[in-house]
């Protein structure tokens, strides 16, 4: 079951998803890229405890996390 | 006549307390929104932190970042805006930024926001963020080492 993150005025919502839905998969798949479409980051932990940025769609990632674009205080 | 009077004076008695009680009650429940929001932000945010700035979170209410571009180094203290500071290297504030994430986010969000941003792009987070200066730290207020 893998997971997106989504930052939000709640605190942060969850979508999970089974990667071998193709149906569910597409679903984070489009999620993914309206998320990205409107301004949000998506970024992923290393197994060394680092933090990577993903440009696109990884079916293979177990949690992503998305956050809104960042402006001068 | 006195009855008339008495009546309606009660109702509207009654209507007061029961508004006073609705706004009390209707406050309660904000409250414990938001401790839940800030909780879950906190959360999220220590799951993210590596061993080491999650023990300085703890701690000290602050964590260090190495920018990915520069290798300087920046706190980011508990907050919401003016709240990361560019360190020399002998780790005291040199200069702060401001850089929050859009949308009205908990404190632990934007701190997290702020970590990945500084680690990964360090000069597109730069280059968005606006400078404040910072006062010198007094003696005992320099960075404490763990």
């Amino acid at each position: 079951m893998a997971t997106q993150i989504v930052m939000d005025h709640s605190g942060d919502s969850r979508h999970h998803f089974d990667t071998s839905d193709l149906k569910a998969l597409a679903e984070a798949e489009r999620r993914f890229k309206v998320l990205t479409g409107h301004g949000f980051t998506a970024a992923v932990r290393q197994a060394n405890g680092g933090v990577s940025l993903l440009r696109s769609f990884d079916p293979g990632v177990e949690e992503t996390l998305f956050f809104p674009r960042l402006v001068g205080g | 006549m006195a009855v008339w009077l008495t009546v309606p004076a009660t109702w509207v008695g009654r209507a007061v307390v029961d508004l006073v009680r609705a706004a009390r009650n209707a406050k309660r429940r904000r409250r414990a929104r938001i401790d839940s929001r800030a909780t879950r932000g906190i959360t999220l945010l220590r799951e993210w932190l590596s061993p080491r700035q999650r023990e300085q979170f703890d701690y000290y209410n602050f964590f260090e970042v190495v920018g990915c571009d520069s290798g300087k180094s920046y706190r980011i203290q508990h907050g919401i805006s003016t709240n990361v500071i560019e360190l020399d290297r002998d780790g005291r504030p040199r200069t702060g930024w401001c850089l929050v994430p859009e949308g009205n986010l908990v404190a632990g969000d934007v701190m997290l926001a702020q970590k990945i941003a500084l680690e990964t792009d360090e000069r597109g987070a730069l280059a968005v963020a606006r400078q404040f200066l910072v006062p010198p730290p007094l003696r005992a207020e320099l960075a404490p080492t763990l």
